[in-house]
Order: structure tokens, then sequence, then C-alpha cells
């Protein structure tokens, strides 16, 4: 562990520890200290001037300080980082009355790779293809068995699977294989049908990868599975995200599924959807540079109608009544069926989903949790476009979607982004001054606000008495940050000189009414479905959180919002892309895969469109926090008398 | 074991609220009990009708509406003065239809004085109807709530677009004000929760829930405020502790079955009874749901429902 220090703040003589190396500005976010600054932390605006009254810092001298600030103690917060205890004066522009600041709670990504081990470890780390290097003896006249057999008595000898079978497209070549081999070769296997799905040259065991994907409406993302992962260290060789090419044909899966009934509609989303996947592979092949060939499957997470899309199946009868998808699991494929790129012939699992609306991607994202592996009750919300919550234990478990939009993906949202560098994923603002404290991904120049970025705003605004509790912006509050533009109110966060996109990155009443409507919805969702279980909020044993929308999720702050329950802090966790997760698991964990399916049998829909209680939750929900106050009693004491 | 009626159990109790002032206010609410139910708590003040005033003529009234009002017509403040006179209204809703930026749009001066003169010339409270347009209510009702200081008049209808300007007036010349919102619980109460949290007395709140006449979704209303009642007085929800009232003349009488003669349709039978009729089932329904105040415009109606009343609560 490295030695921690104490960082006090002052003038609020607050003390918050960090480690060696820790940025000054985080620190001061994390501790809830608040420090003017607006370029996302990238000693460009100037703003996060602190003089350090004891002890020092490491930070380098900045055209932005003059030679007399330096030497009186002056630093930017922002590229200074820990190396002792110190104290530090936040000048008086800066601070905001100390009541009225709450301490964070920050919960990050728990995808750690000690935790990705674990649960490999626990299901059995047993890829779903495997790979058997074998030094096949030459054939003679005594030894004269066909090349196949020569192949499967070869394998027997290691691996208990059966009469291995080849498709024919690896039987076609074969005999020309091994022998240019000169008859060593690495045979990829996969046990559940029993195929040998591709013979290599030469002993490729120590090269053996899967890739995970996770196909949503919103965005795609892939990473590059070490299948050895054990013994080879992380398990996630690289990675890459992308918004689904298919957004320029409807933001949500109903209008996706409206254009599918054009000529060649099916055809064209079908292969926009296969390329966006193309691209994330090809880069992370690039990233991690691997040989393509040693890619031996592939996972797939997606909703009902992106695996429809993806498989290239007609999703039409999703959309009508009584909402029937073609199918929710689909077998395994090669590249005969699905031919996905040159050079790639790796067999493409998926993870089995549920309903028209609930898809691989939940059952993914549940099986990870483990949810279903406890007696205690977790409530499980993955707040993506379609916004799909799962309830339950080990024994029964409830899933509703209630088409919560893609607001905190960045959908919708005039400077939405997704969680990339330059994405503005942290922010305090000055209750007093309207002066904001931002941190953005990467500490890169701000391109746009991601999903945590904007619970911030939204929860920040709100406190500050810039947005009234009807998600309005309230006239009173006046400054140089709010003003009218083309949609209505605006919010200033960054002025086009600190941006990397010069343009004021702002907040308008259109955002805002996005947001509140996709908060709404997700609440509304887990109210209705825990009204279903006769369940209360404080029944549940945690609540799980997935979602793309950034790295880290301040739990306080989707409570001021109503975005999540009123409940301790320690009954949350925080997952990120759990659908993705879940996937990575399945590439190396056959039993994994397996309990995949179990969860997707064991789930009961709850269907919330056109269900009237959910109407009127949604309702309820349009409100800051929300239009009960008894839900959420904290908020409304911080509140004061509003 | 003998029989025991099974009783709700109330938690909660509607709120008073006085309009007016001097001898001829008028309280409404204080109910805890729903509707009515007067074996299981109390309606310590009966609920009550207005009769509708227009600021102007009226050009589209059916004769059978016209023939009560005919000689007052045309002067609110004599035709006011002819509904607490001769038919002892207790209450006048002053419509001010002739401000409606989709028709006359009367300017605001002009108004507000009509406003005034009615209100100099009233013994009895006096409830403001303004246009429904956001923008123009604004203006209007601030004006007028100003212009009527002392009066304790009620203003509305105060929306979630408007109820800022609208609320801090009433509360600078304490006013009542009737918040309305479009036939949905939590829409009503977000907006109650808006006007206390600008400073709204909580006893100068009346809830309007957005009213459907006969036949053209009195249905709606009926169950909404139904539910408000379930809130307010066994859900302890504050913030719907408030009276009701309804302006349900304009909607019964704009009706094609309260249009249409004789003549026109046979089977309707006779126009005048019919839509004297409509009037008051549509007010004896509201009265049911949990209405404190309903507005109405013919006499004869309005004595239906006052016996109706009478008899509910001896
Ligand atoms: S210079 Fe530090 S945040 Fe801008």
């Amino acid at each position: 562990m490295p030695p921690e220090y104490r960082i006090k703040f002052l003038p609020i003589d607050r003390t918050y520890p960090a480690e060696k190396g820790d940025n000054l500005l985080e620190t001061a976010m994390q501790a809830g200290v608040h420090i003017n600054a607006s370029c996302g932390g990238r000693g460009v605006c100037g703003k996060c001037r602190v003089r350090i009254a004891g002890g020092s810092v490491g930070s380098l001298p900045n055209p932005l300080l003059s030679g007399n600030d330096w030497a009186m103690g002056f630093r930017l917060a922002c590229t200074s980082t820990i190396t002792e205890d110190v104290v530090v004066e936040i000048p008086f522009e800066s601070q905001v009355d100390r009541s009225i600041l709450t301490r964070s709670a920050i919960l990050s990504d728990l995808g750690s790779s000690a935790a990705n081990e674990a649960l490999a470890v626990r299901y059995g780390l047993d890829p779903l293809v495997a790979r058997y290097y074998c030094e096949l003896p030459k054939p003679d006249i005594d030894d004269n068995i066909p090349d196949a057999a020569r192949c499967a008595r070869a394998l027997s000898a290691k691996a208990d699977c059966g009469e291995p079978m080849f498709p024919l497209g690896v039987l076609r070549d074969l005999g020309m294989n091994i022998r240019e081999a000169d008859w060593n070769v690495t045979l990829d296997v996969a046990p559940d049908t029993c195929e040998i799905t591709r013979v290599t040259a030469g002993n490729r065991q120590s090269a053996h990868y899967a890739v995970a994907v996770d196909i949503g409406t919103t965005t795609v993302s892939a990473e590059l599975i070490d299948c050895r992962a054990l013994s080879a260290g992380s398990m996630v060789l690289a990675s890459s995200t992308d918004y689904n090419g298919q957004i320029s044909y409807g933001e949500d899966v109903i209008s996706r599924i409206m254009y599918c009934r054009k000529r060649r509609g099916l055809a064209k989303l079908h292969d926009i959807v296969v390329s966006t996947t193309r691209r994330l592979i090809s880069d992370i092949v690039r990233d991690a540079k691997i040989d393509i060939k040693d890619i031996t499957h592939i996972v797939i997470a997606g909703n009902t109608t992106m695996m429809h899309f993806f498989y290239g199946i007609d999703p039409k009868y999703i959309m009508l009544a009584p909402y029937i998808p073609a199918a929710t699991a689909f077998s395994p494929s090669g590249p005969e069926s699905l031919p996905l790129m040159p050079g790639l012939d790796a067999r493409v699992y998926s993870i089995p989903g549920i309903s028209s609306y609930v898809g691989g991607d939940i059952v993914s994202g549940v099986a990870l949790s483990g949810m279903a592996d406890r007696s205690g009750i977790t409530l499980f919300m993955d707040i993506g476009t379609n916004g799909e919550i799962v309830l339950g234990n080990c024994e029964w478990l409830l899933c509703s979607s209630c088409s919560a939009g893609p607001a905190f993906e960045g959908g919708g949202i005039t400077f939405g982004m997704l969680a990339a560098p330059g994405a503005i994923e942290k922010i305090h603002i000055n209750p007093f001054t309207l002066e904001p404290m931002i941190l953005t991904v990467g500490r890169a120049r701000p391109l746009g606000i991601c999903g945590s970025g904007l619970i911030d705003l939204v929860a920040e605004l709100f406190m500050a008495r810039v947005i009234d509790r009807n998600g309005k912006f309230s006239l009173e509050k006046q400054g140089p940050r709010l003003r009218r533009g083309e949609n209505g109110m605006e919010y200033v966060l960054c002025f086009a000189s600190e941006t990397g996109i010069e343009r004021d990155i702002v907040l308008n009443e259109i955002d805002l009414d996005n947001i509140m409507r996709t908060k709404a919805a997700v609440y509304a969702g887990c109210t209705v479905l825990l009204k279903s279980g006769g369940i209360e909020f404080t029944d549940l044993d945690s609540v799980i959180i997935a979602g793309g929308f950034g790295h880290s999720i301040d739990i306080e702050k989707a409570i001021i919002i109503g975005l999540l329950p009123q409940l301790p802090v320690e009954n949350f966790r925080f997952m990120g892309n759990t659908s993705l997760g879940g996937a990575r698991i399945a590439a190396v964990s056959r039993e994994f895969y397996t309990k995949t399916a179990d969860i997707a049998r064991a789930m009961t829909n709850i269907e919330l469109s056109g269900n009237t209680q959910f109407m009127n939750e949604f309702m309820a929900a349009m409100f800051l926090p929300h239009t009960d106050d008894r839900a959420f009693p904290e908020v409304i004491k911080m509140l004061g008398n509003r | 074991m003998a029989f025991e009626i099974p009783r709700v159990k109330y938690t909660g109790r509607i709120r008073e609220v006085v309009i007016g002032s001097g001898p001829g206010a008028v309280k409404v609410g204080g109910a805890d009990c729903y509707p009515f139910y007067r074996f299981e708590g109390e309606m310590p003040n009966p609920p009550r009708v207005a009769f509708e005033v227009w600021d102007s003529e009226p050009q589209e009234w059916q004769e059978w509406a016209i023939e009560p009002f005919r000689d007052v017509i045309g002067d609110p403040v004599m035709w006011a003065k002819k509904c607490i006179e001769t038919y002892r209204a207790e209450l006048i809703v002053l419509q001010l239809k002739s401000a409606d930026p989709n028709g006359d749009n009367r300017p605001v001066e002009e108004v507000a004085e009509v406003v005034k003169k009615v209100s100099d010339a009233i013994q009895v409270p006096l409830l403001v109807w303004g246009t429904g347009s956001d923008d123009k209510d604004a203006d209007l009702l601030r004006r007028i709530a100003e212009l009527s200081e002392g009066k304790n008049i009620a203003v509305g209808p105060v929306s979630d677009k408007n109820y800022k300007q609208i609320g801090a007036m009433a509360i600078g010349y304490n006013q009542v004000v009737m918040a309305s919102s479009p036939i949905d619980v939590n829409l009503a109460k977000q907006l109650n929760i808006l006007l206390t949290n600008l400073g709204v007395n909580e006893d100068k709140i009346l809830i309007d829930p957005t009213t459907g006449g006969l036949g053209y979704g009195l249905e709606y209303t009926y169950s909404v405020m139904e539910r408000d009642r379930m809130a307010a007085l066994t859900q302890e929800d504050a913030k719907l502790q408030f009276p009701i009232i309804c302006n349900s003349a304009p909607e019964v009488w704009k009706t094609r079955e309260a249009r249409l003669t004789k003549d026109d349709d046979p089977r309707l039978g006779d126009e005048k009874k019919r839509s004297v009729l409509m009037e008051a089932v549509t007010a004896m329904t509201l009265l049911v749901a949990g209405a404190d105040i309903v507005v109405m415009r013919h006499p004869d109606s309005v004595s239906l429902i006052k016996d109706m009343i009478g008899e509910l609560c001896a």
C-alpha cells in the first residue's frame, strides 16, 4: 500500500486522505471541496489556483501563474500531485458555504481484473473454444487412417470431446494444411458441438484469444480477452467502444424496426451493426498487436432487437402486439453462416435473452452481478437506452424494460457523449457564483458531457437553485453562465475557449427535459417492479447499477435527482458495462455460459408498456427528486424549505 | 357477535380555505372523511355552488341559458348582483372570456377594470377565472390580484408555467390561488409543492383538477378527484389536502347535447330540461367525487344541486 497523506483544505477545514501521485483537483472533488475549474483539469483555464500553505505538491510552473504567484505558493490544482501532507488554501473566489457541501459518494466501476479472475476461477476456466497443440504422427502404410481421424485420435489423448467433427469448410483444406504445417498443428475445438473449428500450423497455444462484444442500441463495445488469463495476468488485453452506426436510422429500437420495413432495410441495418463490430475488433486487434487468427471465438451480448439485426433476422414482430421476437437464444455459428471479417473464423456465441425487451445483455449482467446466487434481494438496473431492471435473488427473478432513452449515454443531449477522453465526468458547481469545477475523462480538453457528468450537473444545478423541483430552469438565478439560447434557457458549463470543440458546452431546457424523462422512467420502472414483487426499497440488500454512462457514479447526486432510491450508500454497487462483463466471463468459462441460460429461463418478464401503474409512477417521478417527498427524506431535508 | 359496519380509516383532513372578506366570506374544506360520508367523519363546511358571470356579453349561449339573465347579460356588475339577489348566489365566478388571446384579446387594464367594478359591487366572495393562456393569465391575474387587495379573492387557473408570477402576487396581496393541472394526481401535487415552496400559504390554495363535462371526460375527472381524496384523507398526502374547485359550467354548456334543440333531433327531448339535467348531473357527480366548489350556470340546475347538498348534509 502506498503511504497515505493527509490533505487539509482551508478555510473550510476539511482533511481528506490521499496517496502519493494523486491529483490535487481530483482529491478535492472527492473530498467535496469546491475549486473553480472549467477546462477539465488540463491546465488551460487557470481557474483552479490554490495556495499551498503548508507542505508542498509536485507541480510545474505554468504561464497562467506569474513568478510572484508561484513564489507565494500558488499552484494550479489540476496539474499538482500529492507528494506529502499538505495544507491547501482555497482562494476566495472558489469558496462555498461549507454547510452546503455534501461529501460525494463516488462509486467506481467494479469491473476490475481481480474481480474478473475471481469469477472465472469460481466458474472454472474453460473457454468456449479450446486450443490444443498436437504433433500428429505422420501417416504410413500401417497407420493409414484419414487425416480427419488422425486429428481426432491425437485430440482424444488430450481432451474429452467425444467424436470430433470437421465442418466442411475446415475439411476442404485439411489435407493441405496439416502437410504444410509438417503435421504439427493447433486444433481449435468447440466442446459443445464437438467440432474442430480450425486447424492452424505450429503451436499457437500460447496465443489464445476471444472477443467479448456488447451490442447496445446506442453503443457497441468490444474487448479482447486472453483465454489463458490466469497465467497471463490481465484478462482484458484491449477494449474499444463506439456509437452503434445504426443511430442514424433512429435512436430507439422501434424506429430501427420501422426502418427494416423499407426495401433492403434489414440488410442495411445488419451490415451496419456488423461493420461497427468489425471496426471495433480491428481496433482491439491492432491495439493488442495480436494475430486475428488467434481469436477462436466471440461472445455477444445484446438486446433482443440488436441480436436480430446482428444475425440478420427480421425483428418486425417485436414491434407488433403481442410483441414476439423470432428468438431470444441463438445457436453458435461459424464463419460459413455469419462471415464477420476476413481472416476471422471465430465461432460466434451469444448470451440468451428473455423477451422482446429484455435481452441477453441483461441476462449477461445479472449473471455477472451474482444476484441469482444470493439469498438477499438485489435490484439490478441497467441505465441504458432500454433501461432494463431486474429484481430478485437465488429463488426468483423479475425483469422489466422501461424504455428510458439514451440520455445517460449521451443520446438526445446537445453536448452529450460517451465516457471517452474529453467527456466531462465529474462536476461541482459553486451555488453562489455558479462557477463550475469539472473533471474530464483522461484530463483532456472538454468535448462534451457523459452520463455521470449529466447526473452531477443536474444535481448541482438543482442544489444551487438554478433548476426548480419541476426540472425547469428557475428564472430567479442570474449570472454570466445563465442565458437564453436557441433552445430556451441554458447553463454554460465551459466557454468555447476552454473546450476542444470551439463551442460553448451548455445544458439547455430540452436536454433537461430528456434527462428528467429518462430518470423518471428508470425510477418508475423500479417502483412498479418492486410493487409487483411486494417489496419495499428498504427490503433491498443491494442495488447494482450498470450502464455505460461513465467510469464512476456519484450515488448521492443520483439520489438527489431521484434516479436512484434513497438508500444508504453502502447498499449500492456500480458495475459499469455488465453486459460486456458477462460476455467476457462467458468467453473463458463454459459453466458461466451455461449459467446465463439458467438465468434466462428463471426470469419472469413484467410488461411496462401500456401499464397504467407505470404511467402513474412515471408522472410522479417527473419531479426533483420525486413528487413523493416521503421517499426522499434526506434530499428534502437538504433542500430546506424548498 | 353483532355486525359492525366497516369504517374507512382516515388519517388526514382537508385544509380549510376562506374566500372573500367580511360577513360574506365563505369557508370551504375541512372534511376529514370522504364526500358526504358524514357517518364516518365531519364535513364542517358544506360544498358550495358558484354562479358564473362573464366579463362580456356571451355570443354563443343557448337561448334557454340566456333567459334567466336576459336583462343583465351585457353588464357583469348587474349580472352578478342578479345572481346574488334573485338566485341567492353565495359565490361568484367571473370568467374573463373577453381577455382570451384567441378571441377578443381585450387588454389587461380594461379587463382588470371590469373585475374591480364587480368586486366592489358585491359582498359575496369573488373567484376570477382567467383565459387559460399561460402568458396572458400571468399578466392579467397578477394585475387583478394587485387591484383586489384586501378582498381575498381567488385567482386562477394557475399552471406550472405561470405559477411563479401569479403566485408571487397572490402572496403579496394575500389572495387565494386556484392551482390547475391536467387531470392527473401527480401533476396536481407537483403544482401544489411548487406553490408552497414559492411561499404561498397552505390555506390559500384550491385545486382545479380540470373538469370534463358529462359524456366528455367526466369519468377521468371523477377518478382523479377520487384518488386525490384518497391520498389526502387516507395516505396523509399533505400536498393534496386542499379543497377542490370544478369549473364545470362552460364544459357542460358547450357540448353538442346541450346545444341541440328538440327540433334538431326529437329523440333528445326538451332542450332546456335536458341541459339543466346535464349540468346538474355533472355537478352532482363532481360533488360526490370530492368537489368543494362547483361552478354552475343555470338557476334551475343550481337549485337541484342545492337541494341535493342540503339533503346529504342534513
Ligand atoms: S487550469 Fe486547472 S482546471 Fe483549468
